[in-house]
C-alpha cells in the first residue's frame, strides 16, 4: 500500500514546532528535523532550506541559543537550546494555535 | 535586545557564516549516512543565503525606507536644511581640519618597512631628555643583541645648493637599509661611507628635491652637485612617500662623517663624531624578532653604563625609554604638545557642540510643525521606537551630508592653517582613512547629540492632544528650547572670551621685557663662502673684527656673538663644577660673546665684573639662575668651573634674560669669550639707524670682502617669538566669530519661532493698544532667561579655560576683565541683530488679520 506523501507545513507553524522539539532538550539541526519527521509519522519533512532560516530567526529573536558540541558520531554539531523567552513564546504560540485549530474544526463540522 | 543581537552578529559576521556552513554540511552528511537519496538534499547555497538573510534584510529594507523618506523631508524644507547643513558643515569642517593636521603630524608612523618594530630611543635625566653621542651609538650598534640594528640621525643643518638653502640631515650609513626604505634610484649609502677616518662626499636626495631642484633629471644619480660649494656625488633618490625621520623638512641626506667635509673648520665636527662624552643625536633601532621594548630598554641601559665605565665618562643618572616612531609617541613631544592640542580640540569640540545645540533647536521647531504627521503615524499604529528611529535616520542623513561637505572643507582649512604656521606643507596633508573615519565618527556623534533629544521629545505626549486642530504648544517644549539656546550662548561666550584673552594677551606679550634691549639693536649676520673658509680662518676673522670694533671710534657700540638672542640657534657645552668638589659632566646653555655684548644689549651686572678677551686664567660670566642653582646663598664670583674644554673662573653674574624663547628666563647659562671656531659670528649693533649700521657693515666688508652681510633688527627675533601667540589669537578669533555667527542664527530662529507662535497674542495686545516697544520687549523677554543663564555659565567656564590658556602662551593673563566685558558687549550686539527682523515682523502684525485667524 502506498504511503501518503509528506505535507507542506502550515505557514508560521515551523517555528513553533522547532520550539516544541527543543522543549525536550538541546539538539542539533539534523536532530530537530529527525524528531519532527519521527513524531509526525513521516508526515512532516523539514528541509535545510526552511529549517536553517527558521533557526536563525529564532536565534535573532532570542528564543534559542546555539552552542557547538560533539554529536553522537563524534562530529562537531551545533546544539540549540530553548531559552526562557523561547519557552514563553512556545506557550503563547501553542495556545493561539490550539484556539485556531479548534475554531477551524468547529467551522468544518458545523458548516 | 534584538538590535543588540543583530549588531553582535554583524560584528562577527565571518564566524557566523562559517558556523552556518559547517552545521549545514553536518546536516547533509547525516542525511547521506541515513541513506537519503541525493534528490532530497536541495540547494545548500541558497538555503544558507536564506538563513543569513534573516539577520539582515528586514532591517536594511526598513532603514532604506527611512532614508528615502528622510531625503524627501530634507528637500521639502530647503531653508531648514540649508541652515542646519551650513552650521554642521562648518563645525565638522573645523574638526576635520584640525584632525587632518594632527593626523599628518602626530599620528603617522615613519613610512618604513614594518614600522611597528622600529623604536625611537630616548635618554631621560633629571633635567629632561637628550640624545646620544655618536660614539655611544656605535657602541650600541656593536653590542646590542635585542636590537636588530640601530640608526643615528642628526637634526641637520642648512646648506646652500646654488643660492637657495637645502635642509641636510646626517644619517648613519645603514639608515635606508635598516629602515627598509627602498630607494627610487641609486645604490644609497655604503657602510664604509660611514667612517669618520675617511669621510665620503655622497648624498641621497629626497624625491621633492630631485623634482623641484633638478627638474627630475633622470641622469642625476652619479652626478656631482655642490652643497655649500663642496662637491658631493648623488648616490640615490628617496621614494616619494618617504619624508625622513625627524619633524624637519628633510631634503637631502649625507652620511654622518660628511660633517667633516661640510664643516671642516669646526673642531666640534670631529668631536661630535668621536668623543665619548658628546650627546644629543637622536637614534632609533629595529627590535630583533620577539624582543619586547622593555627588554631592549634594559639591555641598552646596561650597555650604556658599560660604555661610560669603559670610557670614564660621567653623566647624570639616566633612564632609557623606547617609543614608537609617530610624533605623538615621542615622550618629550608629548609633554610639549598635548596641552596645546587639548585646548585646540576642546575649542573645535565646543564649536561642534554649539552647532549641535543649534540644529537641535531647529529640529525641535520642525518637530513642532510635524506634530500632526507624527501623531497620525502614532495613531495608525506606528511604534514610538520606530518613529524615533525614523527621526534619527533623518538626523543622520543631515549629519552625513554635512560631513560630505565638511571633508574637503576641512582639508582646505588644514592646508591653509599649515601654510600659515609653517609655510608650504612638506608633509603630506592628504586626507586618509583615519581622517575619513574621524569625520564620520564626528558626524555620527553629532547626529545623536542634536537628533536624539528632539526625537524623544517630538514623539512624546498623547496622540489625542497632538491631533487636536490647533493644540497650544505643550508646556514642556519651551524648557528644552531654552536649554539649547542657553548652551549656544554659553559656548559662544567661552570661545569669545578665549579669543579675547588671547588677542589681549598678544598685545601684552608685545610688552614683555626680555631682559635686554631689543628695540634699538640691529643684527648683522655675516655669511662666508664655506669652501674657502676652512681651518682657523673664521677665528682670525673673529679676532680681527673684535679688535677693529674696539678700535674704531666713529662706530656705534657693537658686539660679536655666536648668535643673536631669541634667534633660532642655541648653543650648549659640557660643564662641570670643580669646587667644592667635582660634579658629573653636565650640559649647559652657553653662548660665546665679545665683552661689549652686555653693554650693547643693556644687560645688567648683578655682581662682579665683565671678562676681557684675553684673561688669564680664562674667565667667564654666568647668569643669575646659574649662580642660584649651584652656589645658593654664596657668591658665584671667584668659583672655578670646567667649561668649553678649559678650567675657567667666574668673574661676574648678570641678570637673567629670555634667550631662547619668551617662556623661560631662568635656565642656567654661561657667557664665554668668543673664539669664532664654530663659524662666523653675528655683529650686534646698538643702533637702528641704517647709515650707522652700514658703516659697521662696511668695516666688516673691509676685513673680509667675500662676506655677505645681512642686516635685520633684533626686534624681528622678538616678533617671530610672538608668532604662536599671533596664530593662537587668529585661530581663537576665527572660532569665536564662527561660534557667534552660528549662535546668532540660532537666536534669530528662536525669536522668529516665538513671533510665529504668538502672532495671535501679539495681535490681541496691539488691538488693545500696545506700543511697538512693548511688543519688542515681549519678544526679547521670551529669550531673556536662557540668555542670562547661558551668559552666566559661559563666563564661569571661561574663567576655567582662561587659566589653561595662561599657562600656554607668554603674556596671556587669566583674569582679564576687559576681555570679558567685550564679550558681553558683542553678545548684546548679536542678540539685538538676531532679534531685529523677528521683532520688526512682530510690530507689523495686523491685529485684524491676526484675530481673524481664530
Amino acid at each position: 500500500m502506498g504511503r501518503s506523501p509528506a505535507l507542506e507545513l502550515l505557514p508560521g507553524t515551523l517555528d513553533m514546532l522547532i520550539l516544541r522539539a527543543l522543549a525536550r532538550g538541546s539538539m542539533h539541526g539534523y536532530g530537530i528535523a529527525q524528531i519532527l519527521k519521527q513524531t509526525s509519522d513521516d508526515v512532516l519533512e523539514v528541509g535545510e532550506s526552511s529549517l536553517y532560516p527558521a533557526l536563525q530567526r529564532l536565534l535573532l529573536n532570542g528564543w534559542v541559543t546555539a552552542e557547538w558540541g560533539a554529536s553522537e558520531n563524534n562530529r562537531r554539531a551545533r546544539y540549540y537550546t530553548l531559552t526562557a523567552a523561547g519557552r514563553k513564546q512556545l506557550a503563547a504560540e501553542r495556545a493561539d494555535f490550539e484556539r485556531m485549530v479548534a475554531a477551524i474544526q468547529r467551522v468544518l463540522q458545523t458548516a | 535586545m534584538k538590535l543588540l543581537r543583530r549588531l553582535r552578529y554583524w560584528l562577527d559576521n565571518t564566524r557566523h557564516a562559517a558556523d552556518l556552513a559547517e552545521e549545514m554540511e553536518f546536516h547533509r552528511a547525516m542525511l547521506t549516512r541515513d541513506g537519503a537519496p541525493p534528490a532530497t538534499l536541495g540547494n545548500t547555497t541558497l538555503a544558507g543565503e536564506d538563513a543569513r538573510a534573516v539577520w539582515i534584510w528586514p532591517w536594511l529594507e526598513s532603514l532604506w525606507q527611512d532614508a528615502v523618506y528622510g531625503l524627501r523631508a530634507m528637500r521639502r524644507e530647503p531653508a531648514f536644511t540649508a541652515t542646519a547643513l551650513a552650521a554642521l558643515a562648518c563645525a565638522i569642517g573645523v574638526n576635520t581640519g584640525l584632525f587632518t593636521v594632527f593626523n599628518a603630524f602626530a599620528l603617522q608612523s615613519w613610512t618604513v618597512r614594518d614600522p611597528a618594530s622600529v623604536v625611537t630611543i630616548h635618554r631621560f635625566t633629571r633635567d629632561g631628555g637628550g640624545g646620544f653621542g655618536i660614539a655611544e651609538y656605535r657602541y650600541l650598534t656593536q653590542h646590542s643583541r635585542s636590537l636588530a640594528g640601530l640608526i643615528a640621525m642628526s637634526n641637520g643643518e642648512e646648506v646652500k645648493l646654488g643660492d637657495r638653502p637645502l635642509q641636510l640631515t646626517y644619517v648613519s650609513g645603514n639608515y635606508f637599509r635598516l629602515l627598509g626604505v627602498g630607494l627610487e634610484r641609486g645604490r644609497g649609502f655604503l657602510d664604509e661611507e660611514d667612517n669618520p677616518a675617511d669621510p665620503q662626499p655622497v648624498v641621497v636626495l629626497s624625491h621633492d628635491t630631485w623634482q623641484n631642484r633638478f627638474g627630475g633629471d633622470p641622469q642625476i644619480v652619479g652626478r656631482v652637485i655642490r652643497l655649500d660649494d663642496v662637491p658631493f656625488t648623488v648616490v640615490g633618490i628617496a621614494p616619494e612617500d618617504f619624508h625622513g625621520t625627524n619633524p624637519l623638512r628633510n631634503e637631502v641626506w649625507a652620511p654622518l662623517p660628511a660633517k667633516l667635509l661640510l664643516r671642516p673648520s669646526d673642531p666640534a665636527s670631529l668631536a661630535w663624531l668621536t668623543n665619548p662624552d658628546f650627546c644629543c643625536t637622536p637614534i632609533a633601532g629595529r627590535l630583533a624578532p620577539g624582543v619586547t621594548r622593555a627588554a631592549a630598554e634594559a639591555e641598552v641601559s646596561v650597555l650604556l653604563h658599560q660604555f661610560l665605565a669603559e670610557t670614564r665618562v660621567v653623566r647624570d643618572p639616566f633612564r632609557i625609554v623606547m617609543a614608537g616612531t609617530s610624533w605623538i609617541e615621542s615622550p618629550r613631544k608629548k609633554r610639549q604638545v598635548i596641552p596645546t592640542l587639548s585646548i585646540l580640540f576642546l575649542a573645535v569640540t565646543l564649536v561642534l557642540l554649539l552647532a549641535c545645540a543649534n540644529v537641535g533647536n531647529l529640529l525641535l521647531a520642525r518637530a513642532a510643525a510635524r506634530r500632526r504627521e507624527i501623531a497620525v503615524r502614532l495613531a495608525l499604529g506606528g511604534s514610538r521606537i520606530r518613529l524615533i528611529r525614523q527621526l534619527l535616520v533623518e538626523s543622520l542623513l543631515l549629519a552625513l551630508t554635512a560631513a560630505a561637505i565638511a571633508f574637503p572643507l576641512g582639508f582646505v582649512a588644514s592646508k591653509g592653517l599649515i601654510r600659515r604656521l609653517a609655510g608650504p606643507a612638506w608633509y603630506p596633508l592628504t586626507p586618509d582613512l583615519h581622517v575619513l573615519a574621524y569625520t564620520l565618527a564626528v558626524a555620527v556623534v553629532s547626529c545623536v547629540a542634536f537628533g536624539l533629544a528632539p526625537a524623544l521629545h517630538g514623539t512624546s505626549g498623547g496622540i489625542a492632544a497632538a491631533l487636536k486642530a490647533d493644540a497650544p504648544l505643550g508646556r514642556t517644549r519651551l524648557p528644552l528650547r531654552s536649554i539649547l539656546l542657553g548652551v549656544q550662548v554659553a559656548i559662544s561666550v567661552v570661545l569669545l572670551v578665549g579669543a579675547g584673552i588671547l588677542v589681549r594677551g598678544l598685545a601684552r606679550a608685545q610688552n614683555i621685557d626680555p631682559g635686554f634691549d631689543f628695540r634699538n639693536v640691529t643684527v648683522l649676520s655675516v655669511e662666508l663662502p664655506a669652501r674657502q673658509y676652512t681651518g682657523p680662518r673664521t677665528q682670525v676673522l673673529t679676532a680681527n673684527l673684535e679688535a677693529q670694533l674696539d678700535r674704531s671710534p666713529g662706530l656705534p657700540s657693537s658686539a660679536l656673538a655666536q648668535g643673536a638672542p631669541l634667534g633660532n640657534a642655541t648653543f650648549s657645552t659640557n660643564f662641570q663644577l670643580l669646587t667644592p668638589r667635582r660634579s658629573p659632566m653636565m650640559q649647559i646653555w652657553a653662548t660665546q660673546i665679545s665683552p661689549a655684548y652686555f653693554d650693547v644689549l643693556r644687560i645688567r651686572f648683578m655682581e662682579g665684573h665683565n671678562f676681557t678677551a684675553d684673561d688669564t686664567p680664562p674667565c667667564l660670566v654666568v647668569n643669575q639662575s646659574a649662580a642660584k642653582r649651584w652656589w645658593p646663598g654664596e657668591s658665584a664670583v671667584g668659583k672655578s668651573v670646567f667649561a668649553y674644554r678649559k678650567v675657567r673662573q667666574i668673574v661676574g653674574v648678570v641678570a637673567d634674560t629670555y634667550t631662547h624663547d619668551l617662556h623661560t628666563s631662568d635656565e642656567p647659562m654661561l657667557y664665554l669669550p668668543i673664539t669664532g671656531a664654530q663659524g662666523a659670528p653675528v655683529v650686534l649693533v646698538h643702533d637702528r639707524n641704517s647709515a650707522a649700521v652700514d658703516r659697521v657693515a662696511a668695516m666688516v666688508k673691509q676685513i673680509e670682502p667675500r662676506a655677505q652681510i645681512h642686516a635685520e633688527p633684533l626686534s624681528d627675533n622678538f616678533d617671530r617669538q610672538m608668532e604662536p601667540n599671533l596664530i593662537g589669537a587668529a585661530l581663537a578669533g576665527f572660532l569665536g566669530i564662527l561660534a557667534l555667527g552660528i549662535a546668532s542664527v540660532g537666536m534669530a530662529g528662536v525669536f522668529a519661532y516665538v513671533v510665529g507662535r504668538r502672532t495671535r497674542e501679539i495681535g490681541v495686545r496691539m488691538a488693545l493698544g500696545a506700543e511697538s516697544a512693548q511688543i519688542i520687549r515681549l519678544v526679547l523677554g521670551s529669550a531673556l532667561r536662557p540668555l542670562a543663564f547661558g551668559l552666566a555659565v559661559g563666563l564661569a567656564l571661561s574663567a576655567a579655560v582662561s587659566i589653561l590658556l595662561a599657562g600656554l602662551l607668554p603674556g596671556v593673563k587669566s583674569s582679564d576683565p576687559l576681555a570679558y566685558l567685550n564679550v558681553v558687549f558683542l553678545l548684546g550686539l548679536a542678540v539685538a541683530l538676531a532679534s531685529a527682523v523677528p521683532a520688526r515682523r512682530a510690530t507689523k502684525v495686523d491685529p485684524v488679520r491676526a484675530l481673524r485667524c481664530e
